[in-house]
């Protein structure tokens, strides 16, 4: 059974309350809906660029009569409601009765007329309804025409600029002695003014109207101080009243205007009133924002939801056309209350804030209003300001750094700007492949091949669809590294090398970090994308590496260590044997282990014991063997020429060499070689990171292979002639795997990202191979350094053990 | 409260930690900024991880075996997990670092 | 039901629409829309300006858009591939940012008789907008109008948008809301009308209105960009503060503006690059238009709203 439900006034409350409710409960009501107005619902705030032009009445329009017949809405429109009789719950229009279960009154206000002689004169406007500006335009039609304006509030002004671009002359008449006493302070008050003398409008203040005079209409405003304005038109707008003669008439209980409690309930509990004759803890309501507020908590009474209308803090904003200011919240001054002021005289730049205790509690600005909204928030939410108070008039902008755009560097870059590496596709291919109907990620990789093979320009690519197509394209949701920002590892590192970030500051200010020094996740890969790019600016961070990285060991399940000893390309002697068994003894390992890397590992070694055993290991002659660490591991050879009688070359030697150059460089993630002396493979190389098989004729280098999780044969690099050859290949590929990998993406990752072919091209160009060499060996002159060493320094041991032990004191 | 001197302030890495062994187990005393301090219980609640071999962020660290992260501050465990890690007043004067003895006897470390 | 109304082809009142950027003291052709006109395209493609030269050139020495009705032994220099293509006037409109010339938007038309639409230039003087120079196609009294009509600060479209140095478009011309030329804007069927700013080094601010026409509307849609740091804060961007499009009505919305930033889309890219652009076809652009032409205003040094309009 629908309940019957009759509202009587079709404004912008009930309007907004008759949308919540028919979304709320499409079928729940039968709806009956009267409207003096002989049309819909209109936006009356939008009323006054209707006025001055700028806007159609068909624009501002927010419901019409198909709007109402679509939803079943009975529309009483052009008729007068007479009375209510709400002891048989009927609605009394010029047409008939019309039963109701719940009534709802919207009758909105009426301007106040201010009750000087002559006030009832035709050619007295108001500005409340689409009736008024008709009066009003058609009098701007007589050329010259003259205008007077009787208040100098939000409403009068604009009619007053609208007026004025219709071609008349407009003179202002404002009882206070600033323009928007109740939203502006003095200050903003006097640039609005001259803003509006600028525009040919005459404004004055503290002008008291005597009476309006004239034959059969108005024709000249005189003021108590004697000034006489001859006029054809007078616009009164200096208030409203709210409309509730029906009200009282049905014996609702009312004071300025009808009364409702939180839940907009009249004193009659099936009768509601929302918006401008609503009157609720003594409050009268004009601006927009309440009303709507209003008729939300309305359709949830009426839907049976629960809701509770409360006030809150006002904002204010003038539409007149180049005219910006912003008012909110509370500017008086006071004892206990702080003014912040900002002024740029040649910019008409004028702004105040206003800060009781640690709260914003007011904010006025004029010709500025980028932050209004912003410092409404901080109004309307009470927050605690304290912390930003010195930089608080400069807005949001100033209290972060402000976030990094990619988007402009991509759109900056000529045509001929390569995007995608792998496949050598610039950026004019996209454009024109977008040109030619490309919209999405795989339309480019499928017409350009860019993206296709990698995933490293990914987001560039899709950076270009952005900037050509615009709001038609958007980006898929950003893969930022971690929660600490938006930008991809790609993004990080094209940033770090383009805006030359050489320290971990650099990084979070430039990039805009929402953290203080980044997480578990972004800082060892931001780590290292510094120390590859700028290996001699910036230094290592050991505290922005893993455990294992940082104790240069690899921690244990049991929170002991496993050390183990470098053995050059798999091959060691007696005393090196010898000290190995001697620290085992020395440091009680329980356990001692031949890896799989052609070496010995130490397991259960206590972190307190770990620069003692190391520097007994260094005396003889035994560094770290890096089995801990995103960087290289081991050269795993067989004996070659030297012994095998199958061996082609000296492979043992050729490892030595590869791990004397390699050793003590990081890289993204871990490095295993393999060299073998004939096809027959012994070194399982052809799944390492790097291998390289030895024939007759030289050296078979190939890269790319995995034997973890996943398994994978290499693929071939090249094929060169001579020891120096392969050893400067393999350096290059280990290069530029540095400089272009993502942080734990092991080589195979990367090389199916990139794909093989681009890596080839790179490392064949024996110019660009040789300056990845170049590069390598300066970070190398940094880092082909023994870390064990150092550590075991006796300044740096007491570093390694507790900062204090208690038990020995309380022992004592 | 009596406070016991465990130290200077620079004996600590920045964004690093140090332990402090007691007869209620190991405290990690982490330096989050120059001259911002907390004391916490070392082992993680989860596998007994080292706390003080983690990654130290913001007043945050992640254990080094399986990235749990506790607020230094509180001892909460952040994000899903909710474990909680004790913590100690530890204060800094003129350098020294200062560890409230009264919190480290084994009954109080118990509760 | 208005869709078919507006996708009917439409003759536009500009016939061609094209941008020229100074590059090592000449003005060159960035890019253009020349329509069907692929001679007087080719003609223009090989064309270059000095300062003072041709109609662009005239445009940047004079410092103020510039209009050139009849092309026969005037200044103009690709007078024969003109006359071949039918275009028998144009305006220029100079783009400075400070002292620095950012780049020149020329506009032609033709077919005098049979388009209706006005492209004007207001010019101070004497602490009124006093017409310049305009070109109407075929309404000719309401160019006659025109040029005995003067505008205080504020008043109608050349006088608002002089006193409030903003862009503003206007509704509606010449029907029961009064324009102040109403009448004969009515009788020559002139509907909107965008007024903006045109800003000089010398400090003279001109005021260039285009008035569109139902039958050969200069635009199907406008659009009017707030870039203001004081309007947009100082992340960038800009925000769609007014527009009317044949197809989607209204593009305004006070709650709620549309955004765009920079670099991406076409107002993306004049806010980018702070030049105007003219782009027929191509990716991006608004469903149901064939061409855009975008306007930047520079004013102190800083790009503070873009114009654009759609056919």
């Amino acid at each position: 059974m629908k309940r019957k439900l009759v509202i009587i006034g079709a404004g912008m409350a009930s309007g907004r309350a008759l949308e919540h409710l028919l979304e709320a409960d499409a079928d729940g009501f039968d709806i009956t809906l009267f409207n003096a107005e002989p049309r819909g619902n209109y936006n009356r705030i939008m009323l006054s660029p209707v006025l001055s032009g700028e806007k159609s009445y068909e624009e501002i329009v927010t419901h019409d009569a198909d709007w109402y017949a679509a939803h079943g809405v009975t529309c009483r429109f052009g008729e007068k409601v007479l009375r209510v009789d709400r002891d048989r719950k009927v609605v009394v229009g010029e047409n008939g009765e019309v039963p109701y279960d719940q009534l709802i009154f919207g009758t909105g206000s009426s301007a106040f007329i201010v009750p000087v002689p002559g006030h009832d004169l035709p050619g007295v406007v108001a500005f409340r309804d689409l009736e008024d500006t008709t009066a009003m335009t058609n009098a701007s039609g007589t050329p010259g025409g003259r205008a007077v304006v009787i208040g100098g509030g939000l409403l009068g002004l604009e009619a007053a600029a609208a007026l004025r671009m219709r071609g008349m002359e407009v003179t202002v008449l404002h009882i206070a002695s600033h323009l928007m006493e109740r939203q502006l302070d003095p200050a903003a008050g006097y640039l609005l003014k001259k803003d509006l003398e600028r525009r040919g409008i005459t404004v004055l203040l503290e002008a008291s109207t005597k009476e309006i005079v004239g034959e059969g209409r108005a024709q000249q405003v005189n003021l108590a101080d004697g000034t006489e304005l001859p006029c054809d038109i007078v616009v009164m707008a200096v208030g409203i009243r709210p409309a509730v003669a029906l009200a009282q008439d049905s014996g609702l209980d009312c004071g300025r205007a009808i009364k409702v409690d939180a839940q907009m309930r009249t004193s009659d509990p099936n009768v509601f009133a929302v918006g401008e004759c609503v009157e609720f803890n003594g409050n009268l309501f004009g601006l927009v924002a309440p009303l709507y507020d209003q008729a939300k908590v309305l359709a949830a009474t009426l839907t049976g939801a629960e809701a509770t209308f409360a006030m809150k803090e006002l904002s204010t904003k003038l539409k007149v056309t180049g005219c910006d200011l912003f008012s909110a919240g509370d500017f008086a001054e006071g004892d206990t209350r702080e003014d912040i002021v900002f002024r740029d005289p040649g910019r008409g730049i004028y702004k105040r804030l206003v800060i009781e205790g640690d709260r914003l509690i007011g904010a006025v600005m004029y010709g500025d209003t980028a932050d209004g909204n912003w410092f409404f928030g901080l109004i309307k939410d009470g927050t605690d300001i304290s912390e930003m108070r010195e930089t608080l008039i400069f807005g949001p902008a100033f209290q972060g750094g402000a976030p990094v755009d990619p988007m402009a560097a991509v759109a900056a870059l000529p045509p001929e700007a390569e995007i995608c590496g792998c496949n050598g596709v610039c950026k004019g291919t996209i454009t024109q492949a977008i040109a030619g109907g490309a919209t999405t990620l795989d339309d480019i990789r499928a017409t350009t091949k860019a993206s296709a093979s990698c995933g490293t320009c990914t987001g560039l690519v899709e950076q270009v669809l952005a900037v050509t197509l615009g709001d038609d394209f958007v980006i898929p949701a950003a893969k930022g590294i971690c929660g600490c920002t938006d930008l991809t590892h790609e993004d990080v590192r094209r940033l770090i090398k383009s805006q030359e970030l050489k320290s971990q500051e650099a990084v979070w200010q430039e990039l805009g970090w929402s953290t203080r020094n980044g997480c578990h996740v972004c800082r060892p890969a931001i780590n290292f994308y510094l120390l590859a790019d700028w290996p001699l600016d910036y230094k290592d961070d050991r505290q922005s590496r893993f455990v294992n990285e940082r104790n240069h060991a690899n921690i244990q399940k049991d929170g002991t260590y496993s050390v183990v000893p470098r053995m050059w390309g798999g091959v060691t002697t007696p005393d090196e044997l010898r000290a190995i068994a001697d620290a085992a003894d020395k440091y009680n390992v329980p356990m001692v282990k031949v890896t799989g890397g052609q070496r010995i590992d130490l397991l259960g070694v206590s972190k307190d014991d770990l620069p003692a055993m190391w520097a007994d290991l260094n005396d003889a002659g035994l560094v770290s063997g890096h089995a801990y660490s995103k960087g290289l591991r081991t050269v795993k050879t067989c004996v070659g020429s030297q012994f095998c009688r199958f061996g082609t070359q000296d492979s043992t030697g050729l490892g030595i060499r590869l791990e004397k150059i390699l050793w003590g460089s990081w890289t993204p993630h871990k490095v295993k070689l393999g060299v073998s002396g004939c096809p027959r493979n012994c070194a399982e190389a052809t799944c390492k990171d790097v291998g390289i098989i030895c024939v007759d004729s030289g050296f078979e280098i190939s890269v790319a292979g995995a034997a973890g999780m996943e398994v994978k044969e290499t693929e071939p690099l090249a094929k060169v002639a001579t020891e120096d050859e392969a050893v400067e290949y393999t350096t290059a590929f280990v290069q530029l795997y540095r400089e272009h990998a993502r942080y734990l993406d092991r080589p195979y990752k990367w090389v199916a990202k990139v794909g093989l072919d681009w890596v080839v091209d790179q490392i064949a160009d024996a110019a660009a191979r040789r300056a990845l060499v170049d590069r390598f060996e300066i970070s190398q002159s940094v880092y082909r350094t023994d870390p064990w060493a150092e550590h075991a320094r006796p300044s740096e041991r007491p570093a390694w053990q507790p900062l204090a032990d208690l038990t020995l004191e309380a022992a004592e | 409260m009596s406070w016991i001197d465990i130290g200077h302030i620079d004996d600590i890495p920045l964004r690093g930690a140090r332990t402090v062994k007691t007869h209620s187990g190991c405290i990690a005393v982490f330096r989050t900024s120059d001259a911002e301090v907390f004391a916490t219980g070392n082992a993680c609640p989860h596998k007994g991880g080292p706390l003080s071999e983690g990654i130290v962020h913001g007043t945050r660290v992640t254990c080094p075996l399986h990235n749990m992260v506790f607020d230094l501050a509180t001892g909460q465990a952040q994000g899903a997990d909710t474990a909680t890690i004790a913590t100690y007043p530890v204060r800094i004067e003129e350098g020294r670092l200062l560890l409230d003895a009264a919190a480290l006897s084994p009954s109080q470390a118990a509760a | 039901m208005m869709d078919v109304a507006v996708d009917t082809p439409v003759k536009t009142f500009i016939q061609v629409s094209e941008v020229w950027v100074p590059r090592d003291g000449r003005l060159v052709l960035a890019e253009g829309d020349y329509g069907t006109l692929d001679a007087f395209a080719e003609a223009s493609r090989h064309a270059s300006f000095a300062k003072g030269e041709g109609l662009p050139g005239k445009a940047w020495a004079d410092q103020r858009p510039v209009v050139l009705k009849g092309f026969d032994g005037s200044y103009f220099k690709r007078i024969e591939a003109a006359a071949e293509a039918g275009l028998t006037s144009a305006v220029a409109i100079p783009v400075f940012d400070l002292d620095e010339l950012k780049a020149v938007l020329v506009v032609l038309c033709g077919d005098d008789d049979n388009r209706t639409g006005a492209i004007e230039i207001w010019r101070e003087s004497d602490d009124l907008l006093m017409l310049d120079d305009g070109y109407y196609g075929a309404a000719k009294h309401f160019e006659w109008i025109s040029q005995h009509t003067h505008f205080p600060r504020g008043q109608g479209l050349p006088g608002a948008v002089w006193a409030s140095l903003t862009p503003i478009l206007m509704r509606d011309l010449g029907s029961g809301y009064r324009f102040i030329r109403a009448d004969s804007a009515g009788k020559a069927g002139l509907t909107t009308g965008l007024g903006l700013p045109v800003p000089s080094p010398s400090g003279e601010t001109c005021v260039l209105t285009l008035l569109s026409a139902r039958g050969t509307p200069i635009a199907r849609r406008f659009e009017i960009w707030d870039a203001r740091p004081a309007r947009v804060g100082k992340t960038g961007g800009a925000e769609l503060i007014d527009g009317i499009c044949a197809r989607e009505g209204r593009l305004w919305d006070e709650d709620n503006p549309r955004k765009a930033a920079a670099w991406q889309g076409h107002i993306g890219r004049v806010l980018g690059t702070g030049l105007p652009l003219a782009e027929r076809g191509g990716p991006g652009l608004v469903a149901g238009y064939d061409s855009i032409v975008a306007l930047p205003v520079h004013l102190n040094g800083h790009l503070s709203h873009i114009v654009a309009w759609y056919c």
